[in-house]
């Protein structure tokens, strides 16, 4: 079991996360984009992309839902906290923008502003940079899973005694090589973000779980990963939010990407902020949340149990 | 942590498997050869370490995810395992993922699926694997992932699990460099003072880690995985830190349980530019302190360029070949080592002979990120 301590969303129109069930979150076209300098202030956001730009939004609206950030300092010892980013989609505009360059003039007409941003790690080491976090620093670009991953590579970070907070973020950002490449009119320019601890973690520094993991796995299908699910639930789960398309889990499996547009690395934290909106509106929901990414036509599942912290329910 | 590596697999332009490279290192074979795939006029730096294989109808996508293929392949079979793993977890870790297909897909209108940009898409294919993990850590890739097997395997979560490392140079990446290198290098000279920057290459390497009680057969370890640290600078998002490098090397100390005194032999990161070496000599001297001048050193940049995503591995392959064999390949091109490295024993300008147990192996990429693994001979 670990303890979600923290979140954040970063979406277009801002929805709070129970948002993402109801018709609350008003229409695509209303919606107005993240604005990162709004968020953060202009200071050392240029030259950064766009998924740079919106995981440092998420990164720091999660450390501070978290506790542990406060006044824009980190109160954890800096080598505690590692991070861990799902992004497939993030640099593909500028390698893209370069190649072409280079193709249509030379390597002496690009910029060298994009030297860093050409190495897709680059989300991921810019949101140590800017909250000062030394713990290890893992770029997930996994596939249509790797949101999930991430949670999964958080969960066992803290088993292993590398780190006693992990960052999860989730980012994809929309520009048209990503809906070409993803072959989709939507792509979400947006994602969250979570902090993960081993409750025990949480407790000693009065950090209140705002939903617990309690099962990361990956199969070879989405019914395999259904069943294996279902039986670590040990109860009907009310709620199953499914991989995004039209090969998702069925019809009974809520796809985020219906209202969000194409998710992809940013759908398995996406669906972890999700199933805490869905605790807070429902009650007297008991039953654990399953969150599955990957189907059809995608190399493989990734699931989750997701369950409401004892004391919430209280 | 004791973790068996029971399988080896490696592919580079100056070997196509662990032992042709391993004695091209020895014997000094490799170097940068004049651009294959690139168009050259677009270009003041004219070298790389390309891996020969395009024929002549020009590049083509798919490249890294063949020559990842290849490496696996050969640890496979090396280690006595099928190719159907199943749920036997893969990590891979590279730099550039396959963005040179993104690359030739947007230029040229290459066939390429956004699900190929990931490796487990065709770990999926070939090995019918559903449990893989593509880690875009850069340079440090590779030690990352070997990280987080081992990790696996320590927490009891998988028997046998296959870490590997590739990457192929993309033109992004390659023009971006050259936009920043007026004087490009005509050779890679790990911790020379005449060194003048780095040259990608093209690489792949994979290892197979089982747990140590399902090893049937004690003569196939090739060596011992004690313990492999990762960490970040969080400094800056190109040039390393010498505080960050030294505490990824303690950490992987304290994490071994082995010290400055037990190491026989570092496989420095040494990528032959000006901020990597003299950072990592530094650091080097700091954490291992009054025994800095003990173990021997090496590097392998100089032969097979930077491999990137792969480098790490490639020199853990390297590391569990010279510990077995007791031959430590020289760093080539090495004749007026920096300041920096006074006193350390950097093999040059032939191999050493050495009776060796302990290697230390560097890997640090871009974003600051470090990852310092601790292997042991088979004795």
């Amino acid at each position: 079991m670990t303890a979600v301590t923290g979140y954040s969303l970063v979406l277009p129109g801002a929805p709070a996360p129970a948002d993402l069930f109801s018709a609350g979150y008003g229409r695509e076209t209303d919606r107005e984009p993240v604005d990162p300098a709004a968020r953060l202030g202009r200071k050392g956001l240029r030259y950064k992309d766009r998924a740079t730009q919106l995981a440092l939004c998420a990164a720091q609206d999660a450390l501070a839902d978290a506790g542990l950030l406060a006044g824009g300092e980190l109160t954890a010892a800096a080598s505690d906290v590692a991070v861990v980013v799902s992004s497939n989609l993030g640099n593909v505009d500028t390698v893209c923008r370069v190649a072409g360059t280079i193709a249509a003039e030379s390597a002496r007409a690009v910029s060298a502003m994009d030297t860093a941003n050409a190495s897709s790690n680059i989300v991921a080491s810019e949101v140590a940079i800017r909250f000062g976090l030394r713990g290890p620093n893992v770029m997930l670009c996994n596939g249509a899973t790797s949101g999930l991953d991430a949670i999964g590579w958080g969960v066992r970070m803290l088993r292993a005694g590398r780190a006693r907070h992990v960052l999860v973020v989730g980012v994809e950002p929309a520009n048209d090589v990503a809906r070409r490449l993803a072959r989709a009119d939507r792509v979400v320019d947006g994602g969250a973000a979570l902090v993960l601890e081993m409750p025990e973690t949480a407790s000693a520094r009065s950090a209140r779980a705002k939903l617990h993991v309690r099962r990361y796995l990956r199969t070879g299908s989405v019914p395999e990963c259904l069943d294996r699910l279902g039986a670590t639930a040990g109860q009907a789960s009310e709620l199953v939010l499914g991989p995004e398309g039209p090969d998702g889990a069925g019809e009974a499996a809520h796809d985020l990407s219906r209202t969000l547009g194409r998710c992809s690395g940013a759908l398995g934290v996406l669906q972890a902020v999700a199933a805490i909106g869905w605790f807070s509106t429902i009650t007297d929901a008991s039953a654990p949340v399953l969150g599955v990414c990957g189907g059809g036509t995608d190399d493989a599942s990734a699931g989750v149990v997701l369950v409401r912290p004892a004391e919430a329910s209280r | 942590m004791r973790i068996p590596v029971t399988g080896l697999g490696a592919i580079a332009a100056n070997g196509t498997d662990p032992d042709q490279i391993f004695k091209s290192l020895c014997t000094g074979q490799g170097g940068p050869e004049h651009l294959r795939g690139f168009d050259r006029r677009r270009f003041t730096a004219q070298r790389l370490f390309e891996i020969d294989d395009r024929g002549p109808d020009g590049d083509r996508p798919l490249r890294a995810t063949a020559f990842l293929l290849e490496a696996i392949s050969q640890a496979l079979a090396d280690a006595g395992l099928g190719d159907d793993l199943g749920d036997v977890p893969m990590l891979v870790g590279t730099g550039l993922r396959e963005l040179r297909s993104v690359e030739l897909w947007h230029r040229d209108g290459a066939e390429f699926r956004l699900e190929e940009l990931h490796f487990g898409t065709a770990l999926r294919e070939r090995f019918n694997a559903f449990d893989t993990h593509t880690f875009s850590n850069a340079c440090s890739a590779s030690l990352y992932a070997l990280a987080l097997g081992a990790d696996l395997i320590d927490c009891g979560d998988a028997d046998t699990v296959v870490v590997a490392g590739v990457d192929t140079v993309t033109e992004s990446m390659f023009g971006l460099a050259d936009r920043v290198q007026p004087h490009p290098p005509e050779s890679v000279r790990p911790f020379d003072s005449g060194r003048q920057g780095t040259i990608l290459g093209d690489g792949a390497a994979a290892v197979v880690l089982q747990r140590p009680d399902t090893v049937r057969d004690p003569a196939a370890v090739h060596g011992w995985i004690r313990g492999v640290s990762a960490n970040c600078d969080a400094y800056h998002p190109t040039a390393p830190s010498l505080e960050g490098v030294t505490a990824a090397i303690a950490q992987a100390h304290a994490r071994s349980g082995l010290g400055p005194d037990d190491v026989d032999l570092v496989l420095l990161h040494g990528t032959g530019t000006a901020l990597n070496d003299p950072v990592e000599a530094t650091a080097l001297r700091q954490a291992h302190g009054a025994s800095a001048n003990r173990p021997l050193m090496t590097a392998i940049k100089a032969l097979t360029g930077h491999t990137s995503g792969s480098a790490g591995l490639m020199s853990c392959m390297v590391a569990l070949k010279a510990l077995r064999e007791g031959t430590v390949p020289p760093v080539a091109g090495l004749t007026d080592p920096i300041p920096e490295t006074a006193g350390f024993r950097l093999v040059r300008p032939e191999a050493a002979r050495e009776t060796l147990d302990v290697a230390q192996v560097h890997g640090f990429g871009f974003g600051g990120i470090n990852a310092v693994a601790i292997l042991q001979g088979p004795r």
